[in-house]
């Protein structure tokens, strides 16, 4: 990509979007650069700001005529994964949060949203509530800022019974790279009427909506999302359990409850820091000058400050009233009561304990800000995350956790995980608190993130999301095979490499 | 985020304290997407973090300021939805105090920018010369509309605020019943002329609920106002006069100390009670723990409603002083609820009406289009009434909504034997809902639908 190139794309650009559709200021260029992963800065060549799907298709063919590489993103907030920032070093970035930002349709009746890239959690929550607050989306425990439609391609998710945000996804609209338009699922049919596209998956042909997620293949500029009648009641539980190793106690617990669905929501399984971490600084930081993780005692002072346990997990029930609820409540006492190691915690005390504040607003579809406390646990924003899973068996997840505490432990981190747990699968949200201002730190955490992709993929583990920095690695990760196959399907559909070279290694 | 400032420049207080803020901001970015003008102008200039690198930027050089940088800081609400968002719990008001301060020492303004921001230091923190402007302004009012920006807005609150009942005379009210505590009720300066009737609702509700209320005359304007146009040594000279003045106040409970100074206007509120860090000594420490919020002293009290006024429908709209500045969010929803009515969350809470202290006088064009947004969002809840715990807020939101706007400890007067507050005088309110909801205990309390209005089946 040369210079005479740039200047010829971001001159036709200019032309289809007019002059608030481009910006190269260098005060906007070095947002675009910044990031929380353990590697420097990642500065783009500038910044195109789309306001329609025709916008895309002309930066998307631009692209093409000038070999320009694009590097999409929607609202810019998966922090710990990438935030703004490019695959690459010079690469555009398609800000389609910017002025993509509108929710096309709220359909009462059949219970789905229809949004554009830029549309929050907050912002559908904030315009579910002013349409009577009947409809529940499906959030995250992240940034209430962090786009619907970024977080669902990413395979983002969340803890109520619509957890899965691709799998609850419907109908989607992409611009492929040659600049044509194709829509997914129902909407197929080349009819100016489409009565199903946000409502059926699977009727005629191949699933393709798949091959958008976690790739470089279009650019998605609309999406349906399904959304869950608001449920009058909604009760949380809560148990605290006291030691490290109660963890494979407490996955072979849920198991069976998620089995059977009689829990409804996914089960949240934090360890201390996790809970506690988002509450206040490590109290031992300074004093180690970041080199060491947190010690026992630490976490046990922390564990007594907050009323939490070594592990706790949280879940819920939905219902018509709390007396309905209350049946069920006593049910997963008494289940979980089983070896006399649990503290219950009730929904009405919880709040109390403000870590658990985030786990109730989850379940109940309300966006919060109380998890990102996290990033405030060492100084100087470093923030990468590891999302490997284990299989829900109490023994694994147990021999999973020592793995990755003591390689936490050698390379000077605390170790702070939620297994988000389903009946099958546990997602096993790590997080790598560093201080990006130290290089030593910066170089720590990197090498712990390696280490321990390498340990749990040696045990037939893979990740699922990953930071930008790992994509090239993980894929490196995988058969030959499929390694081909993602690169023929680039080819296909984006011949000439334009959108995210490098995202999920592909291209 | 890394910082150069010379040791010369560090031996200044100020400096030191806006080094320290500035390094701890990482650029996570959560700030832009709550901050109202960021959201409305897309300027990265006009977002927390754009303003925090300009800041940087001024102080680092020192000396005047350049024009645009000047003109971004101006169009901040300080209404620090960005603190509440901000993973790294920078320090943004505090940032922003100093900006102002270098701003005002350092920078020669327009003459018109001049003579009008003189006008309010000088007016608005001194009841007495406030009626005077107000009774002048009121000759402006039937031109209001036709006067441009500033002067229109200025003719508008004037228009607004006329008629302000008076507040209750000073003195020392005795309980209504068994005394249970001793409280100072702040009456401040603007809220003193114009909020005169929520002086005297929240004086009827705390000795109906057990408070003796000491009303006091010698106190006057927090601080507050000077201190966000960059006055810091008014805004201190008026704190100081505040401290001395309650000095025996916050004495020792045996020597006629109170147990709390309630404040009703929240813009106060936080300014009252962060005077623990302003230069004042233990004292100003001793004040600023004792204020409280009027909804957070009646939480704290219990509310006893008599069963006269039926469970309206009301929508909460929450003050960025109260939310962002005090971090004060559930004890007003458990009050209003206490009192019997039926609580509405009103979308996009977060987000600042507009008001904004003297900000909807200084920008009253961002003012407008964030209090449009905002009334729209109270209307589309379709509440019978509205709720705030603010004057500002009070008087933005009832220009720019249909709903009838009162203040928060209007309502629970009324729902404890209190008068109908005068915003509803004559006004026809739905019959109400009759089903209890329960408490949900997320951090944005959840309105279900009524029976018969849901989606599914539960």
């Amino acid at each position: 990509m040369n210079q005479t190139s740039l200047e010829s794309f971001f001159s036709d650009v200019g032309r289809a979007l007019g002059t608030a559709g481009v910006n190269r200021s260098a005060e906007t260029v070095r947002r675009y650069a910044e990031h929380t992963m353990a590697c420097g800065d990642i500065v783009p060549s500038g910044v195109v700001y789309p306001a329609s799907t025709a916008d895309v298709q002309a930066i998307v063919r631009a692209a093409g005529r000038h070999g320009v590489a694009l590097y999409p993103v929607s609202t810019g907030h998966n922090i710990g994964l990438g935030s703004k920032a490019a695959a690459r070093a010079g690469q555009v970035v398609v800000d389609l949060g910017y002025r993509m930002n509108r929710i096309l349709e709220i359909h009462d009746k059949l219970a789905y949203a229809v949004v554009e890239p830029g549309v929050s959690y907050q912002m559908l929550y904030d315009e579910l509530v002013r349409r009577g607050d009947k409809l529940m989306l499906d959030v995250t425990s992240g940034p209430p800022q962090g786009g619907m439609i970024g977080n669902a391609l990413d395979k983002g998710a969340g803890y109520t019974p619509y957890f899965d945000h691709f799998g609850f996804s419907c109908g989607l609209e992409v611009v492929l790279g040659n600049g044509e338009v194709l829509r997914t699922g129902d909407g197929a049919l080349d009819s100016a009427t489409l009565a199903n596209w946000h409502t059926s998956k699977y009727s005629f042909g191949p699933i393709l909506d798949g091959v958008f997620a976690q790739s470089n293949y279009g650019i998605v500029t609309r999406m349906g999302v399904w959304l869950l009648p608001r449920p009058p009641v909604v009760r949380s539980f809560h148990f605290t359990f006291p030691d490290d190793s109660d963890l494979g106690t407490i996955v072979d617990l849920c198991r069976p409850l998620k089995m059977s669905n009689f829990v409804p929501t996914l089960f949240r399984v934090a360890n201390d820091l996790y809970l506690c971490g988002s509450e206040g600084e490590s109290p031992e930081y300074a004093a180690s000058g970041g080199e060491r993780s947190i010690s026992d005692e630490g976490r046990r002072a922390l564990r007594a400050k907050h009323g939490l346990g070594a592990w706790t997990v949280s879940g819920a029930f939905y219902g018509p009233s709390v007396a309905a609820t209350e049946p069920m409540i006593q049910r997963v006492r008494e289940h979980f009561g089983q070896g006399g190691k649990a503290t219950y915690i009730d929904h009405a005390d919880a709040p109390r304990h403000a870590a658990l504040q985030v786990a109730i607003n989850a379940f109940s579809g309300v966006p919060s800000l109380g998890e990102l406390g996290l990033l405030k646990w060492r100084p100087g924003g470093g923030n990468l995350w590891f999302l490997p899973g284990t299989p829900m068996d109490g023994a694994v997840a147990n021999e999973f956790q020592t793995i990755c505490r003591r390689i936490y432990e050698a390379h000077g981190l605390d170790y702070m995980v939620m297994n988000v747990c389903g009946p099958r699968f546990a997602r096993g949200l790590h997080v790598l608190a560093f201080n990006r201002e130290s290089a030593g730190e910066r170089a720590r955490a990197d090498a712990c993130y390696r280490a321990m992709s390498e340990a749990v993929a040696g045990r037939g583990v893979f990740v699922g999301r990953a930071p930008i920095q790992y994509h090239d690695h993980h894929m490196a990760q995988t058969m030959a095979s499929y390694r081909d196959t993602c690169g023929a399907i680039k080819s296909a559909l984006d011949p000439a490499g334009v959108i995210a070279p490098g995202r999920y290694g592909i291209g | 985020m890394q910082t150069s400032f010379s040791a010369d420049q560090l031996r200044d207080p100020a400096i030191a304290d806006a080094d320290r803020v500035l390094r701890t901001c990482v650029h996570y970015g959560f700030c832009t997407a709550t901050c109202p003008t960021y959201v409305l102008t897309r300027d990265e200039n006009d977002s927390p973090r754009g303003r925090i690198d300009l800041i940087r930027a001024m102080l680092e050089r020192g000396g005047a300021p350049e024009p645009p940088t000047v003109h971004h800081l101006d169009r901040c609400l300080s209404c620090l939805g960005c603190q509440t968002t901000c993973a790294a719990k920078v320090d943004y008001a505090r940032l922003i105090d100093v900006a102002r301060a270098h701003i005002e020492s350092n920078f020669r303004r327009p003459l018109g920018d001049r003579l009008l921001r003189g006008f309010i230091a000088r007016t608005l923190p001194h009841p007495t010369r406030l009626r005077v402007a107000l009774r002048l302004g009121g000759f402006a009012r039937p031109f209001a509309r036709w006067l441009p920006g500033r002067l229109g807005a200025m003719a508008e609150l004037a228009s607004d605020r006329a008629r302000a009942a008076p507040g209750p005379a000073a003195g020392v009210y005795a309980a209504a019943g068994e005394r249970r505590s001793r409280v100072l009720l702040a009456t401040g300066c603007v809220p003193s002329v114009l909020g005169g009737h929520v002086h005297a609702a929240a004086l009827r509700v705390l000795r109906r609920h057990g408070c003796e209320v000491v009303v006091d005359a010698d106190a006057g304007c927090c601080g507050a106002l000077s201190l966000h146009l960059g006055r810091e040594r008014e805004a201190r000279e008026l704190a100081r006069a505040n401290i001395a003045a309650w000095a025996a106040h916050a004495g020792d409970r045996d020597a006629g100390g109170v147990d709390a100074i309630v404040v009703v206007t929240s813009g106060c509120g936080t300014t009252l009670k962060d005077y623990g860090r302003w230069p004042g000594g233990e004292a100003a420490a001793r004040q600023g723990a004792l204020v409280r919020d009027v909804t957070e002293w009646l939480d704290a009290l219990g509310v006893r409603p008599d069963g006269s006024v039926p469970r309206y429908r009301v929508a909460y709209h929450d003050a960025c002083s109260l939310q962002h500045g005090q971090r004060v969010t559930e004890a007003p929803r458990r009050v209003l609820s206490a009192a019997g009515f039926d609580l509405h969350e009103v979308p996009e809470r977060h987000f600042c009406c507009g008001s904004a202290g003297t900000f909807h006088l200084l920008q009253p064009e961002l003012s407008r289009t964030l209090g449009k947004r905002k009334g729209g969002h109270v209307d589309a809840v379709g509440a019978d009434i509205a709720a705030a715990g603010n004057l500002g807020c009070i008087v933005q939101i009832n220009r720019h909504a249909a709903t009838p706007i009162v203040h928060t400890v209007e309502l629970v007067d009324w729902a404890t034997g209190g008068p109908r507050p005068e915003a509803l005088a004559g006004m026809a309110l739905r019959a109400p809902r009759t089903e209890a909801v329960p408490p949900a205990h997320t951090d944005h309390p959840i309105s279900p639908p009524a029976a018969g209005g849901d989606v599914g089946v539960w």
